[in-house]
Formats: structure tokens, sequence, C-alpha cells
């Protein structure tokens, strides 16, 4: 009889101030990044700036829209993945944001994956104050054509 | 909610698979719940190994049921660890115990993380002679299945106790540490 056995490590992290406004913000369905000294803004916001080292502190809300900067298609997904069949992970430039977000994307195909795709945050319906909060960006075209018929 | 977030669970996971036994570690377990301990004997150079592995890697020659052999369910203390238990969420322990490697009468090989019961700590020594505690019949490994994947002794033999008889030297045991 083949068995299977699991080793578990539920951890609890602490996330801190900055990385907390992050996913607060998550939560209430909204974007926080961290705004620099030097004026750059960073979704998802580290502590430091990793250009000078020096801490980031200020807040600033984005857009949960944004356009694609990179995408690596996913052919077979893992039983890990967060979406079941084909899609890609993205890195997604929101807008009001200087640096990319990485994410899935449920587009459909690869060619809805190309940088320069405008995309949009499809919210999971309960959030918890986590990452996942975020379930994917999907196109924002289709979302539009959705909302015009 | 208003409160911040200040903790994110993060759930990590490791899932084996675990390959289905063959059939020489079965019929050991079935043995081994019945009350005996089985080795192969090399048809070339008569090493006995327990439990068998169905070949001997120094002759690099096959073993089959017609090697097989019986071994005792005693022996001898070739080294040994004394365990002090960490109390962590689960620990089960709560004083310290020895774990022993041993050498069966008519093995070559040892069998290791056997647990010393009914002596001192303090008198565990190498060498000493030992004999198996056996689980009441019926409660050795409740499924040979998870007997046969341990290739071990499972929970078929309680634990070793002492039988009182002269120690070995260490001469005899030496070319059988581990």
């Amino acid at each position: 009889v083949a068995a299977t056995w699991k080793l578990e490590f539920p951890y609890r992290r602490s996330v801190g101030s900055v990385i907390g406004a992050f996913l607060t913000g998550l939560r209430e369905r909204r974007v926080v990044g961290g705004r620099t000294a030097g004026g750059r803004v960073l979704v998802p916001p580290f502590e430091y700036d990793p250009d000078t080292g020096e801490s980031v502190g200020e807040t600033v809300e984005v857009a949960s829209s944004g356009v694609v900067v990179h995408a690596a298609w996913v052919t077979e997904p893992l039983r890990t993945h967060p979406i079941d069949h084909p899609f890609a992970w993205a890195l997604v430039k929101l807008d009001g944001a200087d640096t990319p977000l990485l994410h899935a994307l449920d587009c459909g195909s690869p060619d809805r994956a190309q940088p320069g795709a405008r995309v949009h945050i499809r919210w999971r319906a309960e959030t918890t104050g986590h990452l996942s909060d975020i379930e994917c960006f999907e196109p924002s075209q289709a979302f539009e054509s959705i909302e015009a018929s | 909610v208003t409160d911040p977030v200040q903790f994110m669970s993060h759930h990590t996971a490791v899932e084996y698979a675990i390959p289905e036994p063959s059939r020489l570690s079965i019929h050991f377990a079935e043995r081994l719940a019945s009350g005996r301990i089985i080795g192969h004997r090399c048809p070339q150079c008569a090493k006995v190994y327990m439990p068998p592995r169905g070949y001997c890697p120094l002759c690099v020659v096959e073993t089959t049921g017609a090697d097989e052999v019986e071994v005792a369910d005693r022996g001898t203390i070739t080294t040994f660890s004394v365990i002090t238990p960490l109390q962590y969420q689960g620990q089960q322990e709560t004083e310290d115990y020895v774990q022993a490697t041993l050498l069966l009468e008519g093995a070559d090989t040892t069998i290791m993380v056997m647990r010393m019961d009914g002596v001192a700590i303090a008198d565990v020594r190498t060498g000493m002679r030992v004999r198996a505690v056996w689980a009441p019949e019926g409660e050795r490994g409740e499924a040979v299945g998870s007997l046969a994947r341990a290739m071990g002794f499972g929970d078929a033999v309680a634990s070793w106790e002492p039988t009182g008889e002269p120690d070995l030297t260490r001469e005899r045991i030496a070319e059988h540490i581990l």
C-alpha cells in the first residue's frame, strides 16, 4: 500500500509596520506602497530604500490597475500554484508605482501576457490581510468589455 | 476590523510519497509480527544480513528465501546514546533514556535505535548482553505495512533489557560496531 507523509511548518510571522501597512491596505482592497526620500514609490513597500538604505516611512496609495512589465507563461500549473489552469507569472507596475509587483495573471493565453498589457487586480471575495487577498491580475480590456455589455 | 495587520500565517509543507514496501520487507515484517527475526546468509561469504536485503553488497550476489536464517532475539550492545528529551509541544518523553545499537546472535549486521529498559543509564555499556521485550502479540505493528516500510523493528519489540550474562569483550564485537 503506497502512503504519503506530510511534514508541515505552520509559521506565524511578524510583518512589521511597513509590510503591515501594505497588508492592512490589501484587507481593504487598497494597494499601499512606500515613498522613499528621493520620491520613488515602492510597491510592495520595503522597509529600506534599496538605493540609499534610508528608512521608508511614508505610505502612499497606488491604483489597483497597471501595466505588465514582464511575464512568464506557465503551461502546466503545479499543485501549489494559485491558478489551476495555464496562467502567467507577471511583474505588474501599478499606476502610481515605480517598482513592479509579482503576481499571477489569469489571461487565457500567452499573447495577452505581453509587456505593456493593461491589467487590474481581481480581489478575493474575502480578504484577510495577506498577499493572497489579490487573487490574481486579469486583463483590463476583458473587464471593460464586460462592463460595456 | 480596523486593527493594523501585524502577523501573517506562513504555512509550509512538504509531502512525501512513501514507496510501496518490497516483498522481502513485508515478509520480514510478517515474521517479526509473529515474534521471529530473520536474516539472509550470503551463499558466498556466509555473512548474515538482518534485516535481509536480498543481496550481499560485499560479494555482489543475490540472496533469496533459500538463504533465510533465523536470528536470536538477544544480543550485545555495540554502541549507545543517552537521549535527553527537550520539552517541546508534542514531546512525549520526559526522562533521559538510552538508544542502543545491537548485534544480535546469528547476525553480522547491527540494528540501530533500539530502546533500553530495565537498567540504570549509568550501567549501560558496550558489550552488555540484552534480550528483546516483545510487544504483546497482536500489538506488533498494528499494520504489517507500516512495519515493513520502517525496515526496522517498529513497535514489535517494546524495548531491550539486560540478560545478566557476562559481557562480550570488545574484540568479539569489534568487526560489527556499525
